[in-house]
């Protein structure tokens, strides 16, 4: 939506422009990517971009998942959800970079920590194709006619604060861009599953188990708290984790596995005696 | 029930064979009652999982959330593949549970064939059915489970039609119409209640079905941290009746004191929003025949609330509800 907005923008302002996304999995928190194209005359071009002029990254933990840099030149931009100033960011390349902190920006605004509107705000800021007049008019037009003016209304000052708090500098290019991890095995390296034994199985990069390699616990935008003192022990919230991550110990206390903790709150809302407390931002205790 | 079959959270094991890691969305139904599922079903156990969100966020390439054998193919076989399986594991002299689990799209409209068939035959496998009510995987599209007027994305708002135009079907009715060994309503928010069925079900022999409901917060535009409240509002509404079917005869395991009003449920959901009163009384006269068809017409039976239009439905926070 965030893409679409963006050539929308454009198209305001003047310009012919494009959008479409990558497919792939449509599921919250799964990394999906979406492309912008925009010029000045009609585009013919129907390709999936491979070398941008400016890469959006809406969630700083995809630098260290997915080659989302990939293809961008020195010469080019970087907008990058987080809290550091462009300065401290390393993100693989040396580029122009602008720096928001727009997950506390959507809370702010929307109260939920979904953050394409803001990050157009701090596009606006950076690209001069568009500003944040056709912009924040796009998000009315878009936002307006699917979610109604109300949340038309919470998106377009997402925008603006997202606009006003944009910080602007250039960021290293230190490290190496992650690759994607691709898994080709022959055909006998291939775990059956069924022919490994249990006691075999822990640790196993791939076949049973395996997906404790996967940290999920960058998700989280608020932690649990657990109160050792309060808690009754009544092991409701260790039945109703999703995530597993709430750990039975001997004496049937429990211990929140920080690594693996998507934030969803569900351990404290079920605690019959408020032992465990949402915390905003993420935290380990 | 012999003494050392478990009841209670306290007596379950504290040994995982649904580990972290999986990809679920925060605060996922499906993953809370699989999670438990497997804790109780235990090491010997060979799950099946046919497509559906189950087995997108547990089997994340080359990964997998099971420790215990998993296996995947089409959409619409869970009830012939887990026949495959354990006619295999008899063959081979392998004792174990063989556990098909699928969602409410596998289950009501395109596995049901299949479910039809492996019951007929009083095959010895699970069927467990975990119903997040819409084909939520793909996108959020109406399936035969989505409740009267929730929003889908093939189930639009708007002037012409708002939202789903048809009741829920009834497959627990339809499975006992197989006469089953065992078929049981689970509830996430009912811990013994639910913990009681799946030992139950683990120890019996013959064909046996577990029908549970799995609040999905994106397609129910709800709240991450409601999920276990929202099931347990969706019992005490009638929305949803925990009951069990053995040797016979259906029995409720848990009633509600009072029938609470429908409303309470629908307004912590988006996807209920756009409601109006004529819906809301046609849901919740469905509801209240639902309620006699499951209770009986008891002296002691609460008169059923019907919406006089006093409450709004609309909810307040989260601006991505109910778009």
């Amino acid at each position: 939506m965030a893409a679409q907005t963006l050539a929308e923008a454009a198209i305001l302002g003047g310009h012919h422009a494009q959008a479409f996304p990558y497919f792939g999995a449509e599921r919250r928190g799964a990394p999906v990517r979406a492309f912008t194209r925009i010029d000045d005359k009609r585009i013919s071009i129907r390709s999936q971009i491979y070398e941008p002029d400016m890469v959006v990254i809406l969630d700083e933990t995809l630098l260290e998942i997915d080659p989302v840099v990939d293809g961008l030149r020195s010469n080019g931009s970087a907008v990058v959800n987080t809290r550091k100033a462009p300065s401290e960011l390393d993100i693989g390349v040396s580029v122009r970079c602008a720096t928001v902190d727009a997950t506390s920006v959507a809370i702010e605004a929307l109260k939920a920590p979904v953050v394409n509107t803001a990050m157009l705000g701090a596009v606006a800021k950076v690209l001069d194709l568009v500003t944040l007049e056709n912009i924040q008019k796009a998000i009315a037009d878009r936002f307006g006619e699917k979610l109604g003016p109300r949340a038309a209304e919470a998106n377009v000052l997402a925008a603006q604060l997202a606009y006003d708090g944009t910080k602007e500098g250039r960021c290293l290019g230190a490290r190496s861009i992650v690759q994607r991890r691709m898994w080709l095995p022959e055909w006998d390296e291939v775990p059956t599953g069924v022919a490994l034994e249990p006691e075999h199985i822990e640790g196993v990069a791939v076949g049973p188990g395996s997906s404790i390699q996967n940290m999920t616990g960058t998700w989280r935008t608020s932690s649990p708290k657990y109160d050792r003192e309060k808690c009754i022990r009544c092991l409701r919230c260790w039945f109703t984790c999703p995530d597993v991550c709430i750990k039975r110990l001997e004496d049937d206390h429990v211990k929140v596995d920080y690594r693996y903790c998507k934030g969803c709150g569900i351990c404290a809302d079920v605690c019959p005696v408020d032992a465990i407390d949402m915390v905003k931002g993420v935290h380990e205790w | 029930m012999t003494a050392d079959e478990i009841s209670t959270i306290k007596e379950m094991p504290n040994n995982d064979y649904f580990v972290s890691g999986h990809g679920a969305c925060p605060g996922c139904g499906v993953a809370i009652a699989v999670n438990n599922i497997m804790r109780i079903l235990g090491s010997d156990t060979t799950v099946y999982v046919p497509a559906s969100c189950l087995i997108v966020f547990s089997a994340l390439y080359p990964t997998s959330a099971f420790r215990t054998p998993l296996l995947f193919t089409a959409f619409e076989n869970t009830g012939a593949v887990i026949t495959g399986i354990k006619a295999a594991q008899r063959r081979r002299g392998i004792e174990g549970t063989v556990v098909g689990i699928a969602g409410d799209g596998g289950t009501f409209d395109i596995g049901l064939q299949a479910l039809s068939g492996a019951a007929e035959r009083q095959e010895d496998v699970l069927y467990i059915c975990v119903d997040n009510e819409a084909y939520m995987n793909t996108g959020i599209q109406r399936s035969g489970s989505t409740p009267f007027g929730a929003w889908t994305t093939t189930t639009p708002v708007g002037k012409v039609t708002q939202g789903k135009r048809q009741m829920k079907k009834d497959v627990m009715d339809l499975v006992i119409a197989h006469d089953p060994e065992y078929a049981a309503t689970l509830s996430i928010a009912h811990y013994n209640d639910f913990i009681r069925k799946v030992e139950k079900a683990k120890h019996k022999s013959g064909f046996r079905f577990l029908h549970v409901l799995t609040p999905c917060v994106p397609g129910w535009r709800t709240e991450a941290s409601k999920s276990v409240e929202i099931a347990k509002l969706a019992v005490e509404t009638g929305m949803w009746t925990l009951f069990e079917y053995e040797e016979g005869e259906a029995r409720s395991t848990y009633k509600p004191h009072t029938m609470r009003p429908v409303t309470e449920y629908l307004h912590m959901q988006g996807r209920f929003r756009h409601m109006d009163n004529d819906d809301l009384n046609t849901l919740q006269r469905w509801l209240c025949a639902k309620w006699y068809y499951h209770y009986g017409h008891d002296v002691e039976q609460p008169a059923c609330a019907i919406y006089n239009g006093e409450k709004e439905l609309h909810f307040d926070g989260d601006p991505l509800h109910g778009v």
